[in-house]
């Protein structure tokens, strides 16, 4: 009886599977593909909440990668620039250059042959079409299976495949954040378009120093037991001016979380342990050993204090 | 006849006889002003003593877990007993940080000297001690709030069709507050 079952609930399973439109993964393949290959100009909002703001964003296409950069349009004056294998954060404010370096083996890219993998935890489907900036967009709904992720929505051009809106709802439907595109151009763009305008050659640098780690090898046991999630990339770095941390990453393919275990010790700032949010992100702070963990990641509370509460410190054999 | 709320603001402060207490602890027990009165005084004593509110409906929602417990056991009420019981609580807490302080630094020597240094496993129980945040205590976000968020950017599948859009949510703030 228990095997017949057993048989059912597999043909069930594989008869789930079978339930997602081709065209809606295919549609996602077209996003990945055209976020990876285009160039374009254009000005995109971010509202979170009840506030928004407005960037410019400019990616030059190019062989092994392209650069891209953003500039803040409303309030603090920030820029970021990202190239293949580095990012740039320039806070003209305070003069500060924030560089971290990516390592290319380690980069967790959701490559499009891996979009079927995200079957197992959303439902995916195809939504309304809708004209957004002018654009005739196509939609991707991918809702969570269970409460530990959000949902997404996205718009893409029907023509490029160009994602021209994107959406995170949580359970109850409700919007967390979204980016909408105001006004897009796409095609070749100036190459010294996406140079950075501040003249940074007497700002403070911080490098994150990003190095591969076994965080296990010095005693630190993050277990990260959320379903359907992985660890993708285990790292020392810094954090800041020059904190050493440890960072180890959960993603799930689309959402992600990262656990960063830092000593007590040389921390200026008062510690609060317990959970906030900043934005569409949930913040979890609790002590270990000595050691501040805190778990960050866009997805709902559950999911962060479950990783956070996983952290154990094993004085190494 | 002295009021509910003297009453309970006596016990409180451990003024009152065990027999006297019991009146009070009816009052509480019947809910309305009894436990309000409960409820404010503990709070005026918290913001004295500048420890976290808890967050509204604590009680409450302690009230509903405790009733899903399977037994419950109801320690007999003592103000003596509740005065010692923080002190203690808190010397077994630093003599445990003690301990840990002892340990903590090997965890960010590099992978070889870790390997090398000295091992005091022995003395500890596998899971270190720790201080926990309550279940449900939110809080501000950590000062360094952009640095976490700008080191966890980086690693977000999302960029691979969002691009670099999402790291508009790194604000600057850090850095305004440093300067």
């Amino acid at each position: 009886m228990r095997r017949a079952l057993g048989i059912l609930a597999l043909a069930w399973a594989g008869f789930a599977q079978a339930q997602t439109p081709p065209e809606a993964t295919a549609l996602l393949r077209k996003i990945y593909q055209a976020t990876d290959k285009l160039s374009y100009t254009g000005i995109f909002v971010y509202t979170q909440g009840d506030k928004s703001e407005t960037s410019r964003i400019t990616r030059v296409a190019g062989e092994g990668g392209g650069v891209e950069r953003v500039e803040v349009l409303d309030g603090p004056r920030r820029e970021i620039v990202r190239t293949r294998d580095s990012v740039r954060c320039y806070l003209p404010e305070s003069h500060t250059v924030k560089v971290e370096r990516n390592d290319q083996r380690a980069f967790p890219a959701l490559l499009p042959e891996r979009v079927a993998e995200l079957e197992r935890n959303y439902t995916i489907s195809r939504g309304a079409h809708k004209r957004i900036a002018g654009f005739d967009c196509e939609s991707v709904t991918l809702t969570p299976k269970d409460d530990l992720r959000y949902g997404y929505r996205l718009w893409a051009d029907v023509a490029s495949g160009m994602l021209l809106k994107a959406e995170t709802f949580n359970k109850k439907g409700s919007t967390v954040d979204q980016f909408t595109f105001t006004q897009l151009h796409i095609g070749s763009v100036p190459r010294e378009r996406v140079r950075t305008r501040e003249d940074a050659r007497n700002w403070r640098v911080e490098d994150a120093a990003v190095t591969p780690a076994n965080l296990a090898q010095s005693g630190w046991i993050v277990a990260g037991d959320l379903p359907g999630f992985r660890k993708v990339i285990e790292v020392r770095r810094k954090l800041g001016e020059s904190r050493p941390a440890g960072q180890v990453v959960y993603s799930d393919g689309l959402a992600a979380l990262s656990v960063f275990i830092e000593p007590k010790s040389g921390r200026a700032e008062a510690v609060r342990p317990g959970l906030s949010t900043r934005g569409a992100f949930h913040i979890y702070t609790r002590e270990v050993a000595n050691h501040i963990v805190t778990v960050v990641g866009e997805a709902p509370a559950a999911s962060v204090q479950r990783v956070a509460n996983t952290v154990v410190f094993r004085p190494p054999q | 006849m002295v009021g509910v709320k003297e009453k309970i603001s006596a016990m409180m402060d451990g003024e009152l006889e065990r027999f006297e207490s019991a009146g009070a602890l009816k009052a509480l027990e019947d809910g309305g002003e009894g436990r309000e009165s409960w409820r404010t005084y503990h709070l005026i004593g918290d913001a004295m003593r500048d420890t976290r509110v808890l967050s509204p409906g604590f009680a409450d929602r302690v009230i509903a877990r405790l009733k899903e417990e399977p037994t419950v056991l109801a320690p007999a009420f003592s103000a003596a007993g509740l005065r010692a019981r923080p002190a203690a609580r808190w010397s077994a807490l630093a003599a445990s940080l003690a301990a840990v302080a002892f340990v903590g630094w090997v965890a960010f020597l590099p992978e070889q000297e870790a390997a090398r240094a000295p091992q005091v496993a022995t003395v500890l129980p596998a899971a270190a001690p720790r201080v926990q945040p309550a279940a449900d205590t939110m809080v501000a976000p950590p000062d360094t709030a952009d640095d976490y968020l700008l080191a966890h950017q980086g690693y977000s599948p999302r960029n691979s069709f969002l691009g670099v859009a999402p790291y508009v949510r790194v604000s600057g703030d850090t850095e305004a507050r440093r300067r």
